[in-house]
């Protein structure tokens, strides 16, 4: 009977450990959609205020990082976890990786809009990037949704969406040259347009990352090197 | 009653097949044996009707009770009267919770119940609307895992039910949601969510209005003061006549810039966003500064001290904290008598610092300390404008301090004097 109540209790406390690891890393996905929503902002209205906040912001979220790696690494230590809980950890640490990366690149873009406020130049060649910006925080939402949910179907579409933000950043790349030949005394702007361009694409690839990890803990199966059409195919 | 009517059944019955037992039983001299198989037949008839009992208890519809004689009747036909009573309640309650489920889908405002440890107990459609919520998947998720916007997750933590959070509906940031959090139940939570994203453009648009008339107005009045300084200043004009009118319209010129300029500066400190302030400003410095000027202002000016218990300085815009604390001290003499005094202070408390601007003048009644910082409300309107105050001055004051996170608290007491307070985190000082 005692030993009972003891496994009871332990795995009570291993359910509430892995539930405390969960909403960490969803907590740290708040805080980073809630960078790149201000960096992005920055980058439209051209004041650097706020930009200037997600800059110093920063250390918050690799504070997080490291905290939610600590917890992990304990879990996998003293729990030894196996099977689904095993994957929940293992898909929590790859998603604090990417988050952590997301918040740097989200980084990137305010130092741009920093850069573009003092300029004061230009200004509508960041109404280009206006629209990758958008896709790219809807796609940040929807893949931490996925994530809080575990919905794989939710995932799937996410890892679709990745198809559009590369085109979206493929267009604001000829639109950028377009510029460049143009003017040539603009080429110093539009190459920053061109940084915070690519730093958005990559935040795309990492939100498809995240819902790699999803399928992988929900699924059971590392689907991070199959196409997407397999993917599909699969658990579609 | 009805038990008793039954054990009696049952007793007679019994007593009746003893009896034809033993009657039989004498009559073939068997008589043993002829009550061994009555008592036997009675206990099989027993348990099968038991069985027959058993069964009936297990069927989902309960078709006419089995037995309804004696006690195993009467104890069948207990069961079904229990049956229908709690199929009557449940009944009853299906329709109280469809009621009330139609009621809270018809709330304009997102709902939704969370228990002690903030897992999602259920919500209302205009909660899956505004917070992006799925109905099916979600109830038992810890909200903040879907509401993740960082304010959200400490204000619940936090459990203040006094106050409210204006933040953005996650997944869709033109929506702007007013949250506020009310207490129910044994440590559950209703957190509503409300869309004010009108009432925020439309202030937006007053602000602007505001803004855009004001600055409209500045070259105008520039035009006007000019050419009065120039007419003031002609020689070939005949004075005694022109003087005083001059003098009167350079005067209303001066009090509407002004006017001009103190609206401009407020719309700019209400709608630009707070830059993290990076410059160190050095506050007892700026207070011995406004004092000396503060003794300038009028020959029968009251006593004006400085108070220093701290050399901490502050981070933040060393114009507006001038501009805050040169009002404070202007208001504080011009409301304190010759023989009065007052008193501006500096010093370090628990949270931060803290800077006091007292007299010992008039005083302000109870009734006007709430509305002193709203925009042109004068206490005596009379004496106020005479004196050329623009009626904001007090506004820029609470909107200075707003931004370098501080608040102003205003005490007073009629005929013995004012004490404006502003209290400054730790976070803005630096030693």
């Amino acid at each position: 009977m005692e030993t009972s109540d003891l496994n009871q209790h332990y795995s009570q406390q291993f359910n509430s450990e892995l539930e405390e690891i969960r909403s960490r890393v969803l907590g740290m996905g708040g805080l980073v959609e809630r960078q790149l929503e201000m960096g992005i902002a920055a980058l439209n209205s051209g004041e650097s205020g706020d930009a200037e906040a997600v800059v110093s912001n920063d250390y918050m979220v690799n504070a997080c990082d490291v905290e939610i790696d600590e917890r992990c690494t304990k879990i996998l230590a003293l729990r030894q976890p196996t099977a689904s809980d095993l994957r929940l950890v293992l898909a929590v640490i790859k998603t604090t990786a990417d988050l952590e990366r997301i918040g740097d690149e989200a980084k990137r873009v305010a130092r741009m809009a920093i850069r573009a406020a003092a300029g004061d130049h230009g200004r509508n060649l960041y109404g280009q990037i206006a629209h990758l910006g958008s896709q790219v925080q809807r796609m940040l939402h929807r893949a931490l949704d996925a994530f809080a949910r575990m919905d794989v179907d939710e995932a799937i579409e996410v890892a679709h969406e990745d198809v559009n933000i590369d085109r979206e950043f493929e267009s604001v790349m000829r639109q950028s040259m377009t510029y460049m030949m143009e003017d040539p005394r603009s080429i110093p702007n539009v190459i920053d347009l061109i940084w915070a361009a690519r730093s958005l694409e990559r935040i795309g690839d990492r939100c498809c990352n995240i819902s790699e990890y999803v399928i992988y803990f929900v699924k059971g199966k590392d689907v991070r090197h199959i196409s997407l059409d397999q993917i599909k195919k699969e658990f579609g | 009653m009805k038990a008793r009517a039954s054990w009696i059944e049952e007793i007679w019955r019994i007593v009746v097949l003893l009896t034809i037992a033993l009657v039989v039983g004498a009559a073939f001299e068997k008589t043993l044996l002829s009550l061994f198989i009555a008592l036997a037949g009675y206990i099989a008839k027993y348990l099968y009707n038991l069985k027959r009992m058993a069964d009936w208890l297990d069927e989902q519809k309960k078709t006419a009770v089995p037995v309804n004689f004696g006690l195993l009747g009467d104890i069948c036909s207990r069961i079904s009267r229990l049956t229908s009573r709690h199929a009557h309640r449940e009944s009853r309650l299906t329709r109280l919770v469809d009621e009330y489920s139609a009621s809270t889908s018809a709330l304009p405002d997102g709902t939704v119940a969370l228990d002690a440890k903030g897992h999602i107990l259920w919500f209302n459609e205009a909660a899956s609307r505004l917070l992006g919520l799925v109905a099916a998947k979600d109830i038992g998720q810890p909200l903040p895992n879907l509401f993740r916007n960082p304010e959200i997750t400490s204000f619940i933590k936090a459990a203040d039910y006094a106050r409210t959070l204006e933040t953005r509906a996650p997944g869709n940031p033109q929506l702007v949601l007013e949250v506020r959090l009310a207490p129910y139940g044994d440590g559950q939570t209703l957190l509503l969510a409300q869309d004010i994203t009108d009432r925020i453009v439309q202030e937006r648009v007053r602000k602007d209005f505001v803004a855009n008339v004001s600055h409209e107005l500045r070259t105008p009045l520039t035009v006007i003061s000019g050419f009065i300084e120039n007419l003031q200043a002609d020689d070939d004009l005949p004075k005694d006549r022109l003087r005083r009118p001059l003098e009167l319209m350079s005067q209303q010129a001066a009090m509407m810039s002004q006017l001009v300029e103190d609206l401009l500066l407020l719309a700019r400190l209400e709608t630009t966003s707070a830059a993290a302030y990076r410059t160190e400003v050095d506050m007892a410095a700026m207070l011995v500064a406004v004092a000396e000027e503060c003794r300038g202002i009028r020959a029968d000016a009251p006593n004006i001290d400085v108070q220093l218990e701290t050399e901490k300085r502050l981070l933040g815009d060393e114009k507006q904290l001038r501009s805050a604390v040169s009002n404070l001290a202007v208001n504080a003499v011009h409301h304190t008598p010759a023989e009065g005094s007052v008193t501006l202070t500096w010093k370090e408390d628990a949270g931060g610092a803290r800077l006091v601007v007292s007299d010992t003048g008039e005083g302000i009644a109870p009734a006007h300390i709430p509305r002193l910082t709203e925009r042109f409300y004068r206490v005596d309107t009379g004496r106020s404008r005479d004196r050329g105050g623009t009626g904001l001055g007090l506004a820029i004051v609470k909107h200075v301090f707003k931004r370098h996170q501080a608040e102003l608290e205003i005490t007073s007491q009629l005929g013995r004097g004012s004490q404006f307070t502003c209290r400054f985190p730790a976070a803005c000082t630096i030693a």
